[in-house]
């Protein structure tokens, strides 16, 4: 959950992209971490990477950026990827402590459509076992690899992945080639601040 | 799960003056207060040369690795961690359910000295937490001001050069 430190007049939030193995989380992080404009060099950090010598993610990506979103207040967004890998789950358990926003990338080839579903109900599970429910948590679908030739029609996955009670914002992207992952980000952090808008008027 | 509350200038205040103490008593380098999802909430001590922010993430994230392999073998009594340098060593004791304590100290120090300056330590930070989580200072941010278009596009691409 967000930390708010009216002290030192700071907002921390933590973003998750959560996705199946080689869906482009990391990637999503290193395009933002490498195209992003910001005001100063402190505003972004160091990106972090716990991978494998196969450049696999091992326990998670992250790197903090920080923006003023709201007049006064320093927001701080922790962006962190999981280990797509399914035998990585417990890490990914780990890594959603506490989480704001997530970003589901799943990968448009036909051929990993069972993998995102599967991902996609792995992480349902994983919050549940954090006394969290995906229902209350602000989360947007991004659509990956839409330059590859075997990807499936966006209406295909919008009915696979998207099809909830209530439907969430989705995106095309191309993270290796930095589309849409821009698109995605606004979106996640304009989702969250809109719920911190509308949780602190319902208080 | 409880959220972490928050904070206002007297808690920070008192925070700094705990973590200030335990840093001359134990003549450890830094101390972090860190929240478990890895948010570092305040830092003292000499952090120069350090990246504070992920030392916090790569911290609490360890810590919260560990304590789930304590778990696989029902052992629930975890409450500190250590890991030792040729230079320096940190050790990371558990404060209460949402905050750790992470102190980096020199290896000449023994972690034994660390721990018996870090209870204490610890012990008043969770009282002002528990405190701030009572008192739930402010509920919520004033965001009268924020107007969610002007956050459609917070981050912007580079131009290409």
């Amino acid at each position: 959950m967000a930390i708010i430190n009216q002290a030192t007049k700071e907002l921390q939030v933590k973003i998750v992209y959560y996705g199946p193995a080689k869906s482009g989380k990391t990637t999503n992080l290193e395009q933002v971490h490498a195209n992003v404009q910001v005001p100063n060099a402190s505003s972004k950090g160091k990106m972090t990477s716990l991978a494998t010598s196969s450049d696999r993610t091992l326990f998670f990506d992250f790197f903090p950026l920080e923006a003023v979103a709201i007049k006064g207040f320093k927001t701080k967004f922790a962006l962190f990827t999981v280990p797509g890998q399914v035998i990585y789950n417990a890490t990914r358990q780990i890594v959603l402590r506490g989480v704001d926003g997530i970003v589901f990338v799943a990968d448009s080839q036909y051929d990993k459509m069972e993998e995102n579903i599967e991902t996609f109900k792995h992480l349902e599970e994983n919050l549940k076992t954090l006394n969290l429910n995906l229902d209350d948590i602000p989360y947007v679908m991004q659509y990956n690899k839409r330059d590859l030739p075997e990807v499936a029609p966006i209406e295909y996955l919008e009915f696979v992945l998207n099809n909830r009670q209530v439907q969430v914002p989705s995106f095309e992207a191309s993270a290796s080639q930095c589309e849409g992952v821009f698109e995605t980000l606004n979106m996640i952090t304009r989702m969250l601040l809109h719920k911190f808008l509308n949780d602190s008027v319902r208080k | 799960m409880s959220q972490f509350p928050q904070l206002n200038q007297e808690d920070v205040n008192h925070l700094n003056e705990v973590m200030t103490e335990l840093l001359k008593k134990s003549e450890a380098h830094v101390a972090l207060l860190v929240e478990k999802a890895g948010y570092l909430i305040h830092q003292c001590g000499n952090q120069e040369s350090m990246d504070t922010t992920t030392f916090a993430t790569l911290g609490s994230n360890a810590y919260n690795a560990v304590q789930f392999m304590a778990q696989l073998v029902n052992e629930n009594n975890f409450t500190s961690m250590y890991q030792q340098g040729e230079n320096f060593s940190t050790l990371m004791v558990n404060v209460d359910e949402n905050s750790l304590l992470v102190i980096v100290f020199p290896t000449h120090l023994t972690v034994g000295s660390m721990k018996y300056y870090a209870s204490p330590a610890a012990r008043s930070l969770a009282e002002r937490i528990l405190a701030a989580t009572n008192r739930a200072p402010g509920q919520g941010l004033d965001l009268s001001d924020l107007d969610p278009t002007d956050v459609q596009s917070l981050f912007q691409k580079k131009e290409p050069s």
